[in-house]
């Protein structure tokens, strides 16, 4: 790999950029503008999100309410019970366990049922001021917004039916939602993260198939490649140039959700842009090897909504994965914004660093480095 | 390389394309010094031929080599340079920023790439013109961008695919006094053609036809073996020699 070769055809790249000044505009002011737009339409049905239970509830004789509302959860089709401990469980401290789930990672709720939830419920009336009314604890990650409401709203409702419509008693009791991540966030927080990461695939995919296809159809990819500039070297050399666009792309994006719309991000900017880089690695370079399997530009472009329109629906940029449909789920993972998305808003949601997000970046790095050496192997094979 | 010895060689040279054979036993050596044409009609598998000596495509069978190093060669070598058919240059960008990226990539010394750029564009008549995008030039000029992109890294090889296609009278006869002075320097010039009148500019001619090369010499030896007067009326007695 010889770097003067190298640099000589990322430079290439970017001089065409400045020569080209609406190209350069486009690639600014998309990411702006989709922040801006996108911002305004978010929504989706959100299914099986994950949640503990904790049934700390003893009861009263052989009524057991936190049962019934337990079962209620179970047949609620937006959130999916992944584990129920008990007292019997002889767990020492069982609520920490289940916040320290939502911790993790491993849920995006808990509910708590207290000790005395059935016999707080039970003593409880509206017109008996001495009675204490039972309080449900849950613990939620508010680092999606969506998902948050879900859990709270499906939590609220069992309970409500339960108590008001299988008991017929008034409902003597409040959830008390305890944040995990995401206190005070809105709905342009949870989903600016997937916005950028957007922004910065979709451009450095089209210039990438766009750029490439031009280069063998015009004829200048063969002559590039009688000098001594090898195939990595010319992939390697656009990868950079693409990948500097991306970082500049995911900056200006990032301003703009944080200046104009007062998006906050708990964790390093730095560990962002770095997850936004090696996606824009990977998509040139899926860019490039989709190129190669086209004839003319306007075969080439017939990749682009094969790919950005799953990706956009599937990643969990606007809806969260909850709420895919089982079957188009292993697609979700087959696609790198989605690791992209989850990284991204981990680092500005949850505030997480290297230590929780490396698996997504190892992730996005290895497919970066797959299909640009598969783009390499192809040009090679010509 | 010195004179006397052959910049190219090949054996047996065959290139197919699924049914087609765009190359068919090929078998040239061109020595170093001189201006060699190929020359036939489009489809006879001249391009081909150069795509091959170049490694930009894989010969099916046969062996090549140029410069002495066998063909395909891994990390091509800056004393050959090609230029294209095709404009094959970078329109959104200006004429020093295209002669400066072939300069980088043929690991010109930056102290002498300001100098060299200076000839190069001096002699295709654009150093005015550096500065503006390829895309605004005229076609003429254009090709002779293209020219200058190939000239750069003082090449001892030069292949040159259809220099003159598409360039008026007074622009291919610049072009031919500066093959001349190209050859003068000791530089070989390889160049494809399917103008006959062009072929008699060059010091040795190879005809193509279906793939094939038919007949090879200097144009006065191709004339006198077809006993015609020109070489376009020799080609075609070539081609009746030719065995299907």
């Amino acid at each position: 790999m010889n770097g003067r070769r190298t640099f000589a055809i990322t430079k290439k790249v970017l001089r065409s950029l400045r020569h080209d000044r609406r190209t350069a505009a486009f690639l600014v002011l998309m990411p702006i503008f989709m922040i801006a737009i996108f911002g305004y339409t978010f929504g989706g049905e959100v299914k099986d999100v994950e949640i503990y239970v904790i049934d700390l509830d003893e009861g009263v004789g052989p009524v057991d309410l936190s049962n019934l509302v337990i079962g209620n959860l179970r047949n609620d089709g937006s959130v999916k019970l992944v584990g129920v401990v008990r007292t019997s469980d002889g767990l020492a401290d069982p609520v920490s366990y289940g916040r320290d789930k939502v911790v993790a990672g491993e849920a995006w709720g808990c509910v708590v049922f207290p000790a005395d939830f059935t016999s707080d419920m039970m003593a409880y009336s509206p017109g008996n001021s001495s009675a204490e009314a039972a309080t449900v604890t849950l613990f939620l990650d508010g680092s999606n917004f969506n998902i948050m409401q879900t859990v709270s709203a499906a939590v609220g409702s069992s309970l409500t039916e339960v108590i008001t419509d299988d008991l017929g008693m008034a409902l003597p009791v409040s959830v008390a939602p305890d944040m995990v991540y995401g206190e005070g966030r809105n709905f342009l927080d949870t989903f600016a993260p997937g916005v950028i990461s957007l922004a910065v695939m979709m451009v450095t995919f089209m210039i990438s198939i766009i750029s490439f296809i031009h280069e063998r159809t015009t004829g200048t990819l063969a002559r590039l490649l009688s000098t001594p500039v090898t195939e990595g070297e010319v992939v390697i050399g656009y990868a950079l140039a693409f990948g500097l666009i991306g970082l500049v792309q995911s900056i200006v994006v990032m301003a703009t959700a944080l200046l104009m719309f007062g998006v906050q991000v708990e964790g390093s900017l730095l560990l962002v842009l770095l997850t936004v880089f090696l996606l824009g690695l990977g998509m040139q370079g899926l860019g490039f090897l989709l190129s190669a399997n086209a004839r003319t530009e306007f075969q080439a472009v017939q990749f682009i909504p094969i790919i950005l329109f799953p990706s956009i629906l599937l990643s969990g940029v606007f809806w969260p994965l909850e709420s895919v449909p089982e079957v188009l789920r292993p697609v979700s993972y087959l696609l790198p914004l989605t690791y992209a998305v989850d990284g991204v808003r981990s680092v500005m949601l949850r505030g997480w660093g290297l230590e929780e997000i490396w698996p997504d970046l190892l992730v996005l790095l290895l497919f970066a480095a797959a299909v640009l050496t598969l783009s390499t192997i192809l040009m090679r094979r010509r | 390389m010195e004179n006397g010895t052959f910049v190219v060689r090949t054996h047996g040279l065959r290139k197919d394309y699924g049914e087609i054979v765009a190359v068919n036993d090929l078998c040239l050596d061109i020595p170093s010094g001189c201006i060699y044409g190929l020359i036939g009609p489009n489809g006879s598998g001249k391009t081909t031929a150069i795509k091959v000596l170049m490694g930009l495509v894989r010969a099916t069978s046969g062996s090549a080599e140029v410069l002495g190093r066998d063909v395909p060669v891994k990390g091509k070598d800056q004393r050959v340079s090609y230029m294209p058919q095709e404009l094959a240059l970078y329109t959104d960008l200006t004429v020093h920023e295209n002669v400066l990226l072939f300069a980088e990539l043929n690991g010109l010394e930056p102290a002498h790439l300001e100098e060299r750029e200076r000839e190069v564009l001096e002699v295709v008549g654009l150093w005015d013109r550096k500065d503006a995008l390829v895309g605004h030039l005229s076609g003429g000029m254009q090709h002779r961008a293209s020219l200058a992109c190939a000239m750069i890294n003082e090449p001892a090889l030069m292949f040159l695919d259809e220099p003159t296609v598409g360039v008026d009278p007074e622009l291919r006869a610049g072009f031919w006094e500066h093959f001349r002075s190209l050859k003068a320097q000791g530089m070989t010039v390889v160049l494809t053609t399917h103008y006959m009148d062009e072929a008699s500019r060059c010091d040795i001619v190879g005809m193509m036809h279906k793939g094939r090369l038919i007949a090879e010499g200097t144009p006065a030896e191709l004339l006198r073996d077809s006993d015609r007067d020109n070489l376009e009326d020799a080609f075609l007695v070539f081609i009746r020699r030719c065995p299907e």
